[in-house]
């Protein structure tokens, strides 16, 4: 199957890619220029400000008397500039082909790299605001292990959308002719592949505009019609779960700034770059999960975020690794809570815990929450049978012995753990890495020991303690026997 | 916990060399540390601060003392299709590593082991926390394992 992206042509990027990566340096650059330099710009153009002689300063003077060689060298510089960017853009280039996507950039250092598209673990459509004002987007796509990723910016809002469905189209396919083995988890639903929707060159500026603005008010327009959203989030719930996740500390940010100000008045100046940073941080929180949609497409799940700054990735069927849901204390009342995968992907390792990268339900409800699991684990249900920590492990479990347990069912190993703080971990057999066991000294006299799941790197961390010692190593035989048993 | 992972298995031990490295590892460090911390109270006078160095010496020694149950806490196995490793005597750990997961099968010599002919078998997966690493294995028989591993990696290779 080949898809048209798939031509085996070289290609380059965006045409005001040098622009937009440079543009706002080049922006601030003037902008700074101008500042520093504004009563000599005033002195040129208007003729000198009473009182104020050309030959104040040595440098404007210099300036001034050499006019026309400035002018010449900053011209020079900007034609240096345009130029090299011009020339990088040329030389960047990029094609796909049935089996592999290829890179080539660079002018003085060549750089050429390549990645096998059935190694690709996911790929994520990226719009900056900067660059999404002028219809260009990033195309990050991650591949699994050590290969890196590959990074196209920028290119076409519409050619994005088309190297994505044809990445992914060529990738699932290649994935799905080698095996099928191992492959529980996958979720292809059956449906037409999502329409290349390519806007066709609109010649005319007006059509240019009008596309512009439609691509910027609804981004999900240009989604396939067949991938509607399976949770609708409501901003009020977002804003009012990440003000209770961070609440706490918000309040005492808060209190403390007040106190502060009535006693002592100095300390406001300690508190008050706290106060910013933290309602800062839960701002960005909230402004970066707006608009989150999640879809299953043919290519696997597609999970959108962000409002002036969107984020669009699709998961491969099959690529996570392990699945977190978690519920902070105050969610308890209402019910929420928060879906976390780690996946292979080498974005997810030096990008660190972005929330597009991990988290694919920032708050929902158990119905949504469970939807969201099903679309990773399809038919997936929380066990009803747990082995929990035996009672004497109460003294290392104060409140949550009874909780703390773990289950199975076919497919997946189930980890419950927190009274207060609850977490469930589901691991898919097939994508454990390896397991152990362990204990320490205290754990050795409880006769207690914990089993830790290894999965790849990522926010959620497979583990259980204080259970007991017998049901730990049961546990650890089980998980290894099962995971050999998925593997052939 | 680690009898009941264990019961009724043979364990494969590494080299009875490796024990000198280990003990050359903990003792040229540890007693460039003493003899650095000696400098305190001969500097100042204060007698006291012999504590410092006496402390260094003595956390040197039971280092050593426990070095030989600590190497002989490390063995392994190689099962039909997983490799079993377990080391600790105080923090007892058990790691099952499956042929088909390995990523990698790292060779190390540092210099200490080399000058014993030793070397040391690093097992990647794709997770980080897998951490299997088999010291104080006789080179030629590190090679051996290493060849034999990656042949059955290739053999079972899964999808990641």
């Amino acid at each position: 199957m080949t898809h048209p992206v798939a031509d085996g042509e070289w290609h380059r990027l965006y045409p005001a890619t040098p622009f937009l990566r440079g543009g706002i340096v080049v922006i601030a650059i003037i902008g700074y220029l101008f500042v520093q330099f504004r009563d000599l710009f005033i002195g040129v153009f208007i003729g000198s400000v009473a009182g104020r002689g050309p030959s104040e300063d040595p440098f404007t003077r210099w300036l001034l008397e050499h006019a026309v060689l400035a002018l010449v060298l900053v011209f020079a510089g900007l034609v240096l500039v345009i130029g090299f960017g011009w020339l990088s853009w040329r030389m960047h280039t990029y094609r796909v082909t049935d089996e592999l996507i290829e890179e080539r950039e660079g002018v003085i250092w060549r750089r050429h790299r390549r990645g096998r598209l059935d190694r690709v673990q996911g790929v994520d459509i990226v719009r900056p605001l900067f660059p999404r004002l002028f219809g260009a987007a990033r195309l990050d796509i991650s591949m699994a292990g050590s290969d890196g990723s590959i990074r196209l910016s920028y290119v076409a809002s519409a050619r994005a959308d088309e190297l994505r469905a044809g990445i992914l189209a060529a990738a699932s396919a290649r994935r799905r002719s080698e095996s099928e083995a191992g492959e529980v988890e996958r979720n292809a639903v059956p449906g037409p592949l999502p329409r290349p929707d390519s806007a066709g060159p609109t010649s005319r500026l007006q059509g240019a505009i009008v596309a512009r603005a439609n691509e910027f008010l609804a981004p999900e327009l240009r989604e396939p019609v067949d991938a509607a959203s399976l949770v609708t989030m409501h901003p009020g719930r977002l804003v009012g779960a990440t003000a209770l996740r961070f609440g706490a500390l918000m309040l005492l940010a808060l209190a403390g700034a007040i106190v502060a100000a009535f006693t002592r008045p100095g300390l406001l100046f300690v508190l008050v770059p706290i106060l910013i940073a933290v309602y800062g941080i839960a701002t960005r929180e909230v402004l970066r999960s707006l608009q989150y949609s999640i879809a299953a497409t043919p290519d696997g799940i597609r999970v959108g975020y962000g409002l002036l700054s969107t984020t669009n990735e699709t998961l491969p069927p099959g690529r996570v690794h392990a699945i977190e849901l978690s519920q902070p204390l105050f969610w308890r009342p209402f019910g929420w809570w928060r879906v976390r995968i780690n996946r292979a992907s080498s974005l997810a390792r030096d990008g660190g815990t972005s929330i597009a990268n991990t988290t694919i339900l920032p708050v929902g409800t158990i119905e949504e929450t469970l939807r969201v699991v099903g679309l990773v684990l399809p038919d997936w249900a929380e066990p009803t049978e747990f082995t929990v920590s035996p009672r004497r492990a109460r003294w290392v479990r104060w409140f949550s012995w009874r909780r703390n347990g773990f289950a199975f069912d076919e497919r997946t190993v189930v980890l419950r753990r927190g009274r207060f703080w609850r977490t469930l971990t589901v691991v898919p057999f097939a994508r454990i890495q390896s397991v152990g066991v362990e204990d320490g000294p205290l754990a050795r006299r409880l006769r207690l020991a914990r089993v830790d799941v290894h999965t790849v790197a990522g926010v959620v961390r497979a583990r259980v303690g204080a259970l007991d010692a017998e049901d730990a190593v049961g546990l650890w035989r089980d998980i290894e026997s099962r995971t050999l048993a998925a593997l052939t | 916990m680690s009898e009941l992972a264990t019961a009724g298995q043979e364990w494969q031990r590494v080299s009875p060399l490796y024990v000198r490295v280990e003990m050359l590892t903990v003792a040229i460090p540890g007693l460039v540390v003493t003899g650095g911390v000696i400098a305190a109270p001969l500097g100042s006078g204060i007698a006291a601060l012999w504590a410092l160095p006496v402390a260094a010496f003595v956390i040197v020694v039971l280092l050593l003392v426990f070095t030989p149950r600590r190497v002989r806490s490390i063995g392994y196995q190689l099962r039909e299709d997983d490799l079993v490793f377990r080391r600790g005597i105080m923090w007892h750990r058990v790691v099952a590593v499956p042929y088909g997961r390995m990523q990698l099968v790292d060779v190390n010599r540092g210099p200490i082991a080399r000058a014993f002919g030793l070397a040391e078998l690093k097992f990647v997966t794709a997770a980080v926390a897998t951490g299997v690493v088999i010291p104080g294995l006789p080179e030629a028989d590190a090679e051996a394992l290493r060849d034999r591993l990656v042949a059955l990696a290739e053999s079972r290779r899964a999808a990641l």
